[in-house]
């Protein structure tokens, strides 16, 4: 504890308090302000915390929600970044926040979801007891380089984790290549069944064998490259998993019911949450369960109790009808999405929201590896697509080559016109923003419609 | 009338977004009345290539180039270079087109042999040469092309090709000479994600239009509605001027 230290909290907390004063958000700001100052505080606030990190491509957030509410459950204070702010600053500034000014933690545990990138000192100054990696895509490739490059940082992340355990998907061959690179215990999860009764022919991330580049085979697949992975190559494959999900019992507009072997033990679990990406993120979070030592009838009551991270299946009341906002960002997050969204059955208006600021990727080619032609597909069941954001004509180009009907595309210039187009709304509507699009219109829509600010 | 066009190593070679190239093309034939037959041409997958009139190459990881230098060598090298001599139209793009060029060279000195098609090399550096730009062609040849690149790769061309286009904001080939792409018979090689020819609808039918004038040579293409294509193209170039 130094003169520095203190310095460095005191004028993180004032940054906020004034920040919040203004109307804004503060999630990094902040801790931008305390590292300044103070550039290892991280490590320093995180001596006495237990952390729990979760990163990996897609599903941070909502594996995050379904573990915190775990720990609740189970009645182990707990802190999270629950705005999503993910990098060094944002995790920064949520340690100070639980911490009195002598930098002495309120919350003996916290639960980070953390950028792949930034994991690497997250983990090195925190020292977690567990690291959960729920997956690794291709993700914003202008930003993080190629595919084996996050992973890389992912594995330096864990080599920086000596105490941790490791969770691992064990149906993501880029996943499973970490374990021999790093000496932590490792517990696979993972799905045995194929989650999809049609699946869509998708861009595969990990076609070729990470070892010996010869092709893969596959038993199964789930979606994405993620599967029943074997090279005949040299033999690498998927490995025995401790935990999985064996059986899709059920799925509806809210929730998805299966069947998951835990070490043996045969249970139901409901998710609270649609969408088949979200059975691996109830999988990986209740790997973690295990780790941690809790009751597996609390960790799947957890599951099925959460309340998800904003943009993540989010609704809004637009008066006659529902709107429910779902983050994309990348290919494989965008098809999944899609994927649930158009079998539901229902008529409903679509909005875009592309943005191209750092945070949402500022390539926006990705959009064609993303097969929106499965909105063309619904056919009347499409009411229209509203597009916006700061690269709105591209999106409407995207769609357009997809085969949506020009009549049934409409681009919008600023949130406030589709905002407005939304209060007349009868049928319901699914907003599909990238993040600082996503941001944007949250806080917009909460104060035409009402809702959470993003910080609470 | 049809177009026949070979999508190469559409399996590893399939990086940001560049089959949306072959969406644009297939689309922009399809609402002329024109059908297109495209082929997917994978690692290990034998064709005869003189049934295709156009090609297409997309970008893909530096992981797998390995594995499609292999499979090249094993004769599609010799297909591809007798179709380029054939003029028939190849668009190939970042990853693609250096592999269409004599070599490339690593920064420890490491030399790797591409297939020699065009008199272009490339040499790897520490700038990662990133960011949405902008090029000139000349106007019968797309004009003002916007797009994205993604590459640390510098290309130099050699006296047998012209560059495809000038720079006016970005990198293009090396950051240096203010060079863009390359053009040789028949041969577009370029580093423009985006992808390119959605946004650049003049571009893209010039592209078609050589294709097809090979087998058609008194076809035109009748205009389209590009209000949306030209409004996405518009506001990237006011962005970058």
């Amino acid at each position: 504890m130094s003169l520095r230290t203190t310095t460095a909290i005191i004028a993180s907390k004032v940054t906020k308090k004034f920040l919040r004063l203004l109307g804004h958000g503060g999630t990094t700001l902040p801790g931008g302000v305390a590292l300044k100052i103070c550039p290892d505080l991280l490590g320093f606030l995180a001596r006495d915390v237990g952390c729990v990190i979760i990163t990996g491509t897609n599903g941070k957030t909502t594996s995050a929600r379904i573990i915190e509410e775990m720990f609740d459950k189970a009645g182990l204070p707990c802190f999270a970044n629950r705005s999503g702010a993910n990098l060094i600053t944002g995790v920064t500034a949520e340690f100070i926040d639980n911490c009195t000014v002598t930098g002495k933690p309120r919350k003996a545990w916290a639960i980070l979801e953390t950028d792949e990138a930034a994991s690497k000192e997250i983990c090195r100054l925190t020292d977690p007891e567990i690291v959960l990696v729920t997956n690794v895509f291709r993700d914003q490739l202008d930003r993080y380089g190629e595919v084996t490059h996050t992973l890389g940082n992912i594995i330096t992340g864990i080599k920086n984790s000596p105490n941790a355990k490791v969770c691992l998907n064990a149906d993501c061959s880029l996943s499973v290549s970490i374990a021999d690179q790093v000496p932590n215990e490792i517990l696979y999860f993972g799905v045995d069944v194929p989650i999809y009764k049609d699946p869509v022919n998708e861009v595969s991330d990990a076609s070729h064998c990470i070892h010996c580049k010869h092709e893969y085979e596959y038993s199964y697949h789930t979606y994405g490259h993620l599967g029943g992975f074997f090279c005949p190559g040299c033999g690498f494959k998927r490995p025995e998993r401790q935990l999985a999900v064996t059986e899709i019992l059920s799925t509806d507009i809210g929730s998805t019911t299966v069947r998951i072997d835990c070490f043996g033990d045969l249970e139901e679990l409901t998710i609270n949450l649609p969408g088949g990406y979200n059975i691996y993120n109830a999988a990986g979070a209740l790997a973690v369960a295990e780790l941690m030592g809790f009751d597996r009838g609390l960790a799947r009551d957890a599951a099925s109790s959460f309340s998800c991270g904003f943009g993540r299946m989010e609704q809004f009341d637009l008066g006659m009808t529902k709107a429910r906002m779902i983050l994309i960002k990348n290919p494989a997050g965008c098809n999944q999405v899609l994927n649930f969204l158009t079998g539901l059955g229902e008529k409903a208006l679509f909005v875009c929201c592309l943005n191209d600021r750092i945070a949402d990727g500022t390539d926006v080619s990705w959009i064609w590896d993303v097969n929106f032609e499965r909105l063309a597909e619904m056919g009347d069941r499409l009411d229209a697509v509203h597009v916006t954001g700061l690269r709105a004509y591209d999106m409407a180009v995207r769609l357009k080559y997809a085969g949506i009907p020009e009549d049934k595309l409409r681009v919008f210039d600023n949130y406030d016109e589709l905002i407005d187009a939304m209060r007349s709304q009868q049928l319901p509507v699914v907003i599909m923003p990238t993040y600082t699009a996503m941001m944007e219109l949250r806080e917009k829509m909460s104060a035409a419609f009402g809702g959470r600010q993003f910080w609470e | 009338m049809k177009l026949s066009i070979c999508h190469l190593y559409p399996d590893v070679l399939n990086l940001y977004g560049d089959t949306g190239n072959i969406i644009c093309m297939k689309k922009r034939l399809e609402w002329r009345g024109i059908e297109t037959e495209i082929t997917d041409l994978a690692i290990g997958d034998t064709a005869d290539f003189s049934q295709f009139d156009l090609f297409f190459v997309g970008g893909g990881q530096d992981f797998e180039q390995e594995v499609i230098l292999e499979d090249l060598h094993k004769g599609k090298d010799r297909e591809i270079i007798s179709a380029i001599e054939d003029e028939k139209v190849f668009l190939a793009i970042c990853g693609g087109y250096q592999m269409l060029g004599q070599y490339y060279r690593t920064r420890s000195g490491e030399q790797c042999d591409f297939i020699g098609a065009l008199d272009l090399y490339t040499l790897a550096s520490e700038t990662r040469m990133i960011g949405n730009y902008m090029f000139e062609c000349a106007p019968e040849n797309g004009g003002t092309v916007v797009g994205f690149e993604n590459h640390s790769g510098k290309t130099y061309l050699g006296a047998g090709v012209s560059p495809l286009g000038k720079v006016s904001r970005g990198f293009g080939n090396n950051g240096e000479d203010g060079t863009e792409g390359a053009r040789y018979k028949n041969v577009f090689g370029t580093y423009c994600h985006g992808p390119l020819l959605p946004k650049n609808p003049q571009f893209a039918d010039m592209l078609l239009l050589t294709a097809l004038r090979r087998k058609y040579p008194d076809i035109f293409l009748p205009p389209l509605d590009d209000t949306l294509e030209i409004k996405a193209h518009d506001i990237m170039e006011m962005r970058l001027k």
